[in-house]
């Protein structure tokens, strides 16, 4: 147990100082900001680029719109941010050959495994509490009551949901092929693989896309919550699986 | 008691037998250099020990217990140094020790005692500045100190010494030399100097076998003496030594090199004897008479013939 | 309404936005220029990926093109 709490406070070291904590805090924050800001003002920018004499009616913005942003945000940029600065954390120790000092000491190669999903799902999990308490912030500052959109906790829970199911991706991923590039290009190709299954309608109901493709329709009510419970099973499955599979190939792996 | 025994050790990458039966024994409190040509398997053999790969066949016994590839259990009792040491190059060596420390189970106190004992010892005490900005020098000391932390009962060091400079080499050797009294330390090379000051114990390791194992008295003293060095002040007496009828029984099997000469014989004592004699007779004065220690470079190139 | 107006008008809820990047762009410059061993591409290329590519430009650069501490 210590080591394991020593090595997870290693990686968030690791974090912080090759800059990756000020990176995902400040593109997450940004994120935060932009989201309300964007909803609000578009309209208006829209309208300020049109032809002089054209007409077009654009409703008022809502916190809706906001929200709506925010998922879009997240769920295409953040998430390949994530991903990318993700995708070294095994390729790094491979590469430069870190581990074979930490293990010939008698840490355990599961805990390495562990440590580092851990150390990741936290860094996630952080970046994602001040991206949505940012962009809670300001929209309530411009829509007041209405920032409280039905669905929405469902939604920003799905969405975690998923990111922590794209990190343990991301780590099997580190772990059978050994560079960065290589990593990205498993989840990328685990994502692509969950787009091209959404079209057999069979699959849709229990696809974990759904729970990052999902949150905008659940915010206008074109989805019910409940139907996100199957794709968040299926998730929780697949993350487990993903982390006990990288444990497993990783006690095979050569140094 | 043997602190590590390695029994017919057997190892195959593609069809390249690295090692081929492979048996060595080290004692307690012994500093036990592993020589070999480069490529004889020597790194081969301290990752299988060290449990990161694993081999065809054979047994290890650490302390007594079986080494199994994959598990980490004996590696309790090991200090490990891989020839090129890597770490984490955005910290201190402080606070690498300390993750050490604390991933071996190591009380705070207990981290705090033992990075102060061996930063001092390897001369890094006090050195602020993060590991990547490290010479190789260096970083050797601070993989001396990680593998010391724990306090194994035996170190293993891969090549220490080959990537460093003069400077460098010196530093690791002395320190490895003050380490000696509290663990048994192994130590592969391919430096014939560094193991004649260092080490008691020697193995010779070709062709994926120990083909010599022994204190290195034992390994000269089997390899008995049979040469007598003679030098004299001026080339004139060493021609007119060489010219001397009584000498020229000795002087069958001789190799002259400037002022010197190097006579062999079968039995040295005989030989000795009567060169002396003769020399008596001669009134022929050499400004030095030795008989010659067998060499370890010697005993090494007979032994991977 | 003129594009100008609407900017100068907006400008003071946009500045967060403006400091986030500016600190992202300024950190990885100043980075760019005290560190000069990448994994690959050179001095001048990092400049101008972190100075004109918003965001994913520091960030690209801070993942990937960041060298070994020296």
């Amino acid at each position: 147990m210590r080591a394991y709490t020593a090595y997870t406070a290693k990686e968030l070291t690791e974090f912080t100082r090759t800059y990756k904590l000020l990176i995902i805090g400040l593109v997450f924050l940004l994120f935060g900001i932009m989201s309300p800001l964007a909803a609000k003002f578009m309209p208006e920018l829209l309208t300020s680029f049109m032809p002089e004499g054209m007409q077009i009616t654009i409703a008022d913005p809502t916190a809706l719109d906001s929200w709506m942003q925010f998922e879009k945000n997240i769920s295409q940029i953040g998430l390949f941010v994530i991903v990318i600065v993700m995708s070294g954390m095994m390729a790094g120790e491979y590469s430069r050959g870190t581990l074979v000092n930490i293990l010939t000491k008698g840490l355990p190669r599961r805990t390495v495994i562990l440590s580092k999903f851990t150390a990741a799902v936290l860094l996630w999990t952080g970046a994602y509490l001040v991206c949505f308490g940012t962009a809670y912030a300001y929209t309530w500052f411009y829509w007041r009551k209405t920032v409280n959109t039905p669905g929405l906790t469902e939604a920003a829970f799905a969405l975690w949901f998923f990111g922590v199911f794209l990190v343990a991706v991301t780590i099997l991923g580190g772990v059978l092929v050994r560079t960065s590039y290589g990593t990205l290009l498993f989840t990328g190709l685990a994502v692509v693989a969950q787009f091209l299954l959404n079209m057999i309608p069979k699959v849709e109901k229990y696809n974990p896309i759904q729970l990052a493709a999902g949150g905008t329709p659940l915010l206008q009510g074109q989805l019910e919550a409940g139907s996100l419970v199957k794709p968040m099973i299926v998730a929780g499955a697949c993350t487990v699986g993903c982390v006990v599979a990288a444990c497993a190939v990783f006690h095979k792996k050569k140094l | 008691m043997n602190i590590l025994e390695i029994e017919g050790l057997k190892k195959k990458f593609g069809s390249h037998q690295v090692l081929d039966g492979l048996t060595i024994h080290v004692p307690e409190h012994s500093v036990f250099g592993f020589l070999g040509k480069n490529g004889a398997g020597k790194t081969t053999t301290m990752k299988i020990v060290l449990g990161l790969l694993k081999a065809d066949a054979g047994e290890i016994r650490v302390c007594g217990e079986r080494a199994v590839y994959g598990q980490t259990k004996t590696n309790r009792f090991i200090g490990y140094l891989p020839d090129v040491p890597e770490f984490y190059s955005y910290m201190s060596a402080v606070e690498y020790l300390r993750l050490c420390g604390r991933i071996t189970g190591m009380s705070e106190k207990e981290i705090r005692r033992m990075s102060g004992e061996l930063l001092e010892l390897v001369g890094l005490k006090g050195v602020k500045k993060r590991i990547g900005g490290y010479s190789r020098g260096m970083k050797q000391r601070l993989g001396i100190a990680q593998a010391l932390f724990h306090e194994p009962k035996l170190l293993i060091c891969d090549e220490p010494t080959s990537a460093l400079d003069p400077v460098g080499r010196r530093e690791v050797l002395e320190i490895m030399e003050q380490v000696r009294e509290k663990t048994t330390v192994i130590f592969s090379t391919h430096v014939l100097s560094d193991v004649e000051r260092i080490c008691d114990r020697v193995a010779v390791l070709n062709d994926g076998k120990s083909v010599m194992e022994g204190t290195l008295e034992e390994m000269k003293e089997k390899h008995k003496k049979d040469s007598l060095l003679l030098e004299f002040p001026r080339k004139e007496l060493l021609k007119q030594f060489v010219e001397e009828p009584i000498f020229q029984n000795l002087l069958s099997r001789a190799k002259l090199e400037g002022c010197q000469v190097i006579i062999h014989a079968k039995d040295i004592e005989q030989a000795e004897a009567e060169l002396i004699r003769g020399l008596n007779e001669t009134r022929l004065m050499p400004s030095r008479l030795e008989i010659l220690e067998p060499s370890l470079e010697g005993l090494f190139m007979e032994a991977i013939q | 309404m003129h594009n100008v107006d609407l900017f100068l008008k907006y400008l003071p809820v946009f500045i967060p936005v403006l400091i986030i990047e500016l600190v992202l762009m300024l950190t990885a410059l100043i980075h760019v220029l005290r560190h000069p061993n990448y994994r690959f591409g050179n001095k001048v290329v990092w400049i101008l990926v972190v100075v004109f590519i918003q965001i994913i430009g520091p960030v690209v650069y801070f993942v990937f093109g960041r060298g070994e501490e020296e």
